[in-house]
């Protein structure tokens, strides 16, 4: 089974600092991190790997840095990875960003299973997964928690849906994102970690995967980013440090407070 | 106001009689100060009366020092604000009420979050320094991040990384402290020694506390067993692991260190024990940059796959394989990435030497990886603790016994051989865990009855023996308190004891203080 894995660097979400006297946010140079839904989708596509034999090969578009992420991948058992990356990328919205990946699944040619996070926790969108699918003309099943049953020519699989859960038998090709109750994504070993050091890596251009670069990066972006905003925080908590019945005292307090 | 501050104990108050070695103790009045001053006034009413002392921090020890046996209670829970910064030739010092909470002021240090409305200017100035600065942290790191800091300089509480930065110790700069009377003293590093075994602190009135440092050479080991006592010693050194038998911490100043730019963990599992214990001794000698070397044992693993097993909060640890015995963990802290390649490969080397296998490991290179290899760290003790519970339901008169002794480097294996024949000896059931980097195992007994229990009891005064002969220390992180007093005198003898007796009764000749704690006043009491 030839399986394809998307990886998307993110900010690592710890806590954002303000310099006390600018008030602006300090940029301290933590390093980005795979989606962590992304990293399931790695974990299955190695299973399934294990089981059916093939290789996996994990997909990204992105900075130069991002080789890091993916030979983090291939430490955690992806075979090959390939990158995208070129200025002409910049700046791409969901459908931009799955037509750069599609032309990069395209150079993988002939594979037989997609496998995305079931979401970017910096975006919020879910949408590439469909959008590559749409993009590549094979079907998809998104948030998918459990592959029931999985052969070469198809797949059955557990989703979450809104009311609960449905089972979906798709044909492969396919595409499927996954949410994170489907495994537990193991750690790389130490010879791991040597193997991703020299496992093969390939980086291509815009140029090089025959990009029109009117599809891609700002200029293939049809969406519109408005405005953004911090929500104003509205919960505030307070430390009670009394004896038993003086916190006891001061939540009646505060409940005839609010009432 | 000491009507307010000292008020008699009653049935609100139960939770503070005991800590969390599960022993209760009984108390007459409880305090709980909010500031030095209040501390004063607390300790002045209790010293008119004769009336015994207990100062608590967070009462999380496991060696019942913050367990009052009578008197009054002074609880430092409401000092738990830091007061200031300071920046001084590249270095950030906090000073802390010893009420702070360790995971509190890991956050703060963190997030770089500080309330600093009460802070004089120039700690406003140390602050916007420190904000644009680097990453800073305060390296001690006990398993248990509920403690305060007050406790944890009363017994110089250590943890893992204490492989590589040393305990608390090294890491505390200054401590202010309120004498039984009232009087008040402080010690700050590098200023003030002993001038060869006389140590002299001038009080703030002017007044001076004369003491004798004991004669006792301390073992060359990680140890919180007793004061520590050193010919020309610095006189901070004598306040640091006092378990609350001199005074009572009222400020004190720590000291950050400069984060290190990468960290990454490798678990490593092996078949057999001496493997592990092989690799350890060859690791120390061949691998840098190594902060903490942590182990677990068949009996702590196999407490964990139950644990995986039944319950699904803990389905985020990594399975653990029927073939694997022993688990070690390494931490290495680096500047650079290719830095810590390197010394994880050298890890490596020292594993595949030791009879292990590269893929029987689990690297963790990124927070999340390490938040996921400390979750099965922390596991055992927490898991350890529920079976425990369990049993007590049958037997309350059982608790878990765990052992906290420390050799140096070169008993390592006898130490571990002693362990493993004495346990077979005695049919004892046990789950072993802690920090072999340093020769330091917690030998934790899991009795099924009272019957095991007493004789677990036993074996341990035997196990003090023996370490004592190696060269070791009965206490090298929990502190003695009350429970381990007994094996203070196994390790350095009565001689040694009544110097530690005259050394106390020169800052509370009335015997006050942390009644209980290291020793009896008495010999034989």
């Amino acid at each position: 089974m030839k399986i394809l894995v998307c990886v998307k660097q993110v900010p690592s979400t710890n806590e954002v600092r303000l310099d006390p006297v600018t008030k602006t946010i300090i940029r301290d140079g933590r390093q980005a991190v795979i989606n962590p839904f992304d990293t399931y989708a790695i974990e299955e596509a190695v299973r399934l790997k294990e089981k059916h034999g093939g290789t996996v090969c994990a997909i990204s578009m992105g900075i130069p840095a991002t080789e890091r992420l993916l030979r983090d991948a291939m430490a955690r058992g992806v075979d090959q990875s390939i990158l995208l990356t070129d200025r002409a990328f910049a700046g791409a919205d969901t459908l931009a960003t799955s037509y750069a990946l599609s032309l990069g699944a395209k150079q993988v040619g002939d594979f037989d299973l997609i496998i995305c996070g079931k979401m970017a926790v910096d975006g919020d969108t879910a949408q590439i997964g469909p959008e590559l699918s749409a993009q590549l003309g094979i079907p998809y099943v998104t948030d998918v928690c459990e592959i029931l049953e999985s052969s070469e020519e198809k797949l059955r699989c557990k989703k979450i849906t809104d009311h609960g859960f449905a089972e979906v038998e798709i044909k492969l090709p396919a595409l499927i994102t996954v949410s994170k109750d489907i495994n537990m994504p193991r750690l790389p070993s130490i010879s791991g970690v040597r193997f991703s050091l020299q496992a093969p890596f390939r980086v291509y251009t815009a140029a090089e995967v025959g990009a029109d670069v009117n599809r891609c990066g700002l200029s293939g972006s049809p969406t519109q980013v408005v405005k953004s905003f911090t929500p104003d925080r509205t919960h505030q908590a307070t430390h009670l440090n009394g004896t038993t019945s003086e916190n006891a005292d001061a939540v009646l307090k505060i409940f005839e407070e609010v009432r | 106001m000491q009507a307010e501050l000292i008020k008699p104990m009653s049935e609100d108050f139960a939770d503070y009689l005991r800590d969390e070695s599960r022993s209760i103790g009984h108390a007459e009045h409880i305090a709980f100060p909010h500031s030095e001053e209040e501390i004063v006034a607390a300790l002045r009413a209790c010293y008119q009366q004769g009336e015994k002392i207990t100062v608590q921090g967070a009462r999380t020890g496991l060696a019942a020092a913050a367990v009052p046996y009578g008197g009054c209670i002074i609880n430092m829970s409401r000092m738990n604000r830091v007061t200031a910064m300071r920046h001084e030739n590249g270095t950030y010092y906090l000073t802390l009420q010893p009420g702070v909470v360790l995971s509190e002021l890991k956050k703060m240090i963190g997030s770089k979050k500080f309330d600093t409305a009460d802070w004089d200017e120039d700690a406003k100035q140390a602050y916007v320094d420190f904000c644009k600065d680097g990453e800073f942290f305060f390296s001690p790191d006990p398993t248990e991040t509920s403690a305060t800091i007050g406790g944890m300089v009363c017994c110089n509480a250590s943890g893992a990384r204490s492989y590589h930065y040393g305990a608390t110790r090294p890491h505390i700069h200054r401590v202010r402290m309120a004498l039984a009377d009232g009087r008040i003293i402080s010690a700050e590093r590098g200023k003030g020694r002993a001038n060869g075994y006389d140590a002299v602190f001038t009080c703030e009135d002017g007044s001076q506390v004369s003491a004798k440092v004991p004669s006792y050479r301390m073992p060359h080991t990680k140890n919180a067993s007793g004061y520590y006592a050193e010919k020309d010693m610095e006189l901070i050194d004598l306040l640091i692991s006092s378990d609350g038998t001199l005074g009572v911490m009222t400020e004190i100043e720590v000291t950050l260190l400069p984060q290190p730019q990468i960290i990454w963990g490798v678990s490593l599992l092996f078949e057999n024990e001496q493997s592990s214990l092989e690799f350890v001794d060859q690791m120390r000698r061949t691998v840098e940059g190594v902060a903490s070397v942590e182990f677990f044992d068949t009996g702590a693993l196999d407490v964990l796959r139950e644990q995986k097993r039944k319950s699904t909060a803990f389905s985020a640890l990594p399975v653990i394989e029927p073939f694997v015995t022993t688990v070690v963990y390494v931490e290495l802290h680096c500047d650079t990435e290719e830095q810590a390649q390197q010394r994880l490969f050298a890890v490596g080397e020292a594993f595949t030497k030791a009879g292990g296998k590269e893929e029987n490991s689990w690297v963790a290179r990124n927070q999340s990886d390490l938040d996921r290899l400390m979750f099965f760290r922390h596991a055992v003790p927490e898991s350890v603790n529920m079976l425990i519970d369990q049993r007590k339901q049958k037997d309350p008169t059982i608790t878990k016994l765990g052992a906290d002794m420390s050799v140096p480097n070169e008993h390592l294996f006898d130490v571990v051989k002693l362990y493993r024949a004495t346990l077979k000896e005695n049919n004892l059931e046990s789950a072993t865990w802690g920090h072999v980097g340093n020769n330091h195992l917690h030998v934790n007994v899991l009795p099924n009855n009272a019957e095991e229990y007493n004789r677990a009891k036993e074996l341990f005064k035997t196990w003090a023996a023996k370490v004592t002969e190696m060269g070791g220390a009965v206490s090298a992180e929990h502190g003695v308190g009350k429970l381990k007093a007994a094996f203070l005198t196994i390790m350095y003898g009565e001689k040694h004891i009544d110097e530690m007796r005259a050394l106390k009764r020169a800052f509370d000749p009335k015997w006050l203080l942390g009644v209980g704690n290291l020793f009896s006043e008495k010999e034989g009491i």
